[in-house]
């Protein structure tokens, strides 16, 4: 496969992993900022996925209407979810031969959807949730897409990792904005609901109670998110997939970039999987999720240097 | 309100040949179509227009239109109602389309290598040396089964005389056959059932074809050659073509980064290191297509392909400079060419053209212009035209001193009235004018011509000026078998 289309294949499946988590990320916390009995700030969230200064965070932070339009539609904003789907979208033009027809449909109207639908008028005057809800089915319906109409071959696979690398960067970054909360005594329930947002962010609310019966642990919630290996947004099971995934492309490529990739992502993996984190001891853990996200940083770079030809 | 008194409010245009009806009512051809939607509801033709709309939108079957810099995406506007060729009259074009070629390719051989037709004082030499689409870097090249043109739009209009003439030929990168594609795949969708009702001959064999064709110019020792289709990228107006072409012949699409040379050899580069080239089906023109041998400020080409090409490591599809055979003053030749090389009488005749660096037909076009189309002779896309019947003084008057200046970067035609042709727009039936662009596809084991093509309709009211960049459209094109 050509590096150019490998490199564009590769960040169109990154921009829509992107776009699906700051879209959950804002519903979740909308909803936690109706719910609770004081000011809810968005600066944490914020500062995570814009590149706004102190200062325009401190204007914005409160406003949730303005915040919503800023992370989800605004034009001028490099990092909204509107500017991802475009920029997934130009990808997808420029390797419309690698791409299934379906899914280059998919995606072109995706694009038209959330440009010409009344979704940012429904966004600040009428219900929130609901119009996020409508930009979210477009993304499910572009990942049911990729998984019925494509080939398994090497896009498919540059998609896969893509994918579950930004999955697992926000996996990472979603933990380590709330490690705040971990600190805190878990038995005053009122507490809890913060722990319950993280869940709800990741899409683990659900799988957590079956398993961990409504007891909102700390430890067991790391556990969750970090090591559960049938939790697909954990950060041990998107690296799982990453090394699973990348094995697939050892026939396509020369064999000291293989095994040299094939060695830090499985490092990557490893310190993950023997590493023992809890809640009690929250700097060892920042530090744990600090190390994770730059070892997942380094097999994004090498990934682009050693397969997409850049230096 | 039925569709049958939609046909009768058709207006009739005095001097112009209609396709679909002609003095004494309704062409025999046409009948099965319109008996087809004759009985349908107003409201229903209107859906069928909004759905084909819809469907090109959902599909991004889009051209980019440069305006003052900015690029903006457009749907080529398409025209529901179809525009039917009876078989008898296509046998009568593609004759004409494969004798024309057939010499054109000759010619080229000719002028690049022995020259004859010179020599003999058919063509004069100025013409060719002047032509600023002559490469010397091609001057005795030997290219693959000497076809230099591979890929041909020929440009075809009918006179008010129901006679079909050449309006020029396309030998470099013609473009409209993604769009000869999808106007048939969109016709089947909106009018089930028509096509093969009225046997209409098929499309859908192009890509096979093109790339057999591509194949077999490969270097003769490879038997499984690697063919890839060379684009200027997404920003260029055709992009959408080059990524339809690739996709329906399965071959790579690459841009001139994506390739280099080394040693003479194209590579590509690829995630599993570099990989051989063998046939580059380029749609990025002579003078950007190498930085080492022509524009140097060009990025979309790669550098050093020139001398590959001319070692012979790798087959460019079309071949570089064919731009002499189809500038616009040696168009005027290709009779002479075809008797001269075939010994044969021209089966399709051209438009009468007017030689501008003769001073008696200058004059006469001087006197006449207000009658006249005066164009460029290198130039595409209708720009750089002067249509006499709607221009200014002031117009006539800088294109005069233009002239006078050049002549041989001019010609003038008198203003054929093209055939019109009803188009569905705004509810009504109206007239607008057509021409036809068949693809010819010439191989090492011949021509093949697509029944069909594209044809492209002026949709302003009164304009002849059909082409995309200008607000032109297009129908979907039935040959019957």
């Amino acid at each position: 496969m050509l590096s150019r289309v490998a490199d564009t294949i590769y960040w169109l499946a990154r921009y829509m992993e992107r776009t699906n988590g700051i879209l959950q990320a804002s519903r979740t916390n909308f909803i936690a900022s109706q719910d609770g009995l004081q000011e809810f700030g968005w600066r944490p969230l914020l500062v995570t996925y814009t590149d706004l200064s102190p200062e325009e965070i401190g204007e914005m932070e409160y406003d949730t209407s303005r915040v919503l339009e800023y992370l989800i539609m605004d034009r001028a904003n490099g990092s909204s979810a509107f500017n991802y789907v475009m920029q997934a979208r130009e990808n997808a033009r420029s390797i419309q031969d690698h791409i299934t027809k379906e899914v280059w449909q998919c995606l072109n109207d995706y694009y038209h959807f959330i440009r010409n639908a009344n979704i940012a008028g429904e966004l600040k005057h009428g219900d929130p949730v609901s119009a996020i809800d409508m930009i979210m089915r477009q993304g499910i319906l572009y990942t049911g897409t990729v998984d019925n109409t494509m080939t398994r071959d090497e896009g498919f696979t540059y998609m896969n990792i893509g994918k579950f690398l930004e999955r697992a960067i926000q996996t990472t970054d979603m933990v380590s904005m709330k490690l705040g909360e971990f600190s805190k005594d878990t038995k005053n329930i009122l507490e809890g609901p913060s722990m319950r947002y993280l869940l709800y962010t990741l899409f683990g609310y659900e799988i957590y109670i079956k398993t961990y019966k409504g007891n909102f642990i700390a430890d067991n919630i790391l556990q969750l998110v970090v090591y559960n290996q049938h939790f697909p947004h954990s950060i041990l099971y998107c690296l799982e997939r990453i090394f699973k995934y990348f094995e697939r492309l050892q026939a396509d490529s020369v064999a000291e970039n293989f095994d040299q990739l094939n060695f830090l992502i499985g490092k990557t993996m490893n310190n993950i999987k023997y590493s023992n984190v809890n809640a009690k001891d929250p700097e060892m853990l920042s530090g744990f999720l600090m190390q994770t996200k730059n070892e997942i940083f380094e097999i994004g770079s090498t990934l682009s240097k050693l397969y997409f030809g850049n230096s | 309100m039925t569709d049958n008194s939609l046909l009768k409010q058709y207006q009739h245009q005095p001097g112009v040949w209609d396709e679909m009806f002609s003095q004494d009512g309704l062409r025999e051809h046409y009948s099965n179509f319109v008996s087809a939607i004759e009985g349908l509801p107003p409201l229903e033709m209107t859906h069928k227009d909004e759905t084909a709309k819809k469907l090109f939108m959902s599909q991004g079957i889009t051209f980019t239109v440069y305006n003052s810099g900015e690029g903006i995406e457009k749907i080529f506007p398409f025209d529901i109602i179809p525009r039917i060729i009876t078989s008898s009259e296509w046998t009568q074009i593609e004759a004409g389309i494969k004798q024309r070629l057939k010499a054109l390719n000759i010619f080229l051989k000719d002028i690049y290598h022995s020259r004859f037709i010179v020599n003999d004082g058919i063509i004069p030499a100025h013409l060719i040396y002047s032509c600023p689409n002559f490469l010397r870097e091609m001057v005795n090249v030997e290219v693959p089964y000497d076809i230099y043109t591979h890929v041909a739009g020929v440009d075809l209009i009918r006179d008010n005389d129901g006679q079909f003439y050449v309006l020029e030929d396309n030998l470099r990168t013609p473009s409209g056959v993604s769009y000869m594609l999808e106007n048939r795949s969109i016709t089947y969708r909106i009018f089930p059932d028509l096509l093969p009702k009225n046997n209409v001959r098929t499309v859908k064999e192009y890509p096979e074809l093109l790339f057999k064709n591509l194949v077999s110019v490969a270097n003769r020792q490879m038997s499984n050659p690697t063919v890839v289709l060379l684009t200027p990228g997404i920003y260029n107006s055709a992009y959408f073509e080059h990524t339809t072409l690739a996709r329906l012949m399965g071959i790579e699409l690459v841009e001139g980064r994506d390739l280099i040379v080394d040693n003479h050899i194209v590579y590509m580069k690829t995630t599993k290191g570099l990989e051989k080239v063998d046939v580059i089906y380029r749609r990025v023109d002579d003078e950007f297509i190498d930085p080492l041998v022509f524009r140097p400020d060009s990025i979309l080409g790669v550098p050093g392909i020139y001398w590959a090409y001319r070692k012979g490591n790798v087959s460019i599809v079309n071949a570089m400079g064919n731009g002499v055979a189809d500038d616009k003053a040696i168009y005027t030749y290709v009779p002479d060419m075809i008797k001269y090389y075939l010994n044969e009488e021209p089966i399709l005749k051209n438009v009468p053209t007017y030689d501008l660096e003769n001073i008696d037909q200058r004059k006469h076009v001087f006197a006449n212009m207000d009658k006249m189309v005066v164009k460029k002779t290198n130039e595409s896309g209708g720009y750089g035209m002067l249509m006499g019947n709607s221009a200014t003084e002031q117009q006539m008057d800088e294109f005069k001193k233009a002239i006078e200046h050049d002549p041989r970067s001019f010609i003038a035609q008198p203003i054929i009235s093209l055939s019109s042709t009803p188009c569905y727009i705004n509810g009504v039936l109206q007239p607008r004018r057509v021409d036809l662009r068949p693809y010819a596809l010439c191989g090492p084991d011949g021509i093949n011509i697509v029944p069909g093509g594209l044809t492209r309709v002026a949709l302003k009211e009164g304009s002849m000026v059909v082409n995309s960049s200008q607000g032109g459209g297009s129908k979907d094109t039935w040959v019957l078998a």
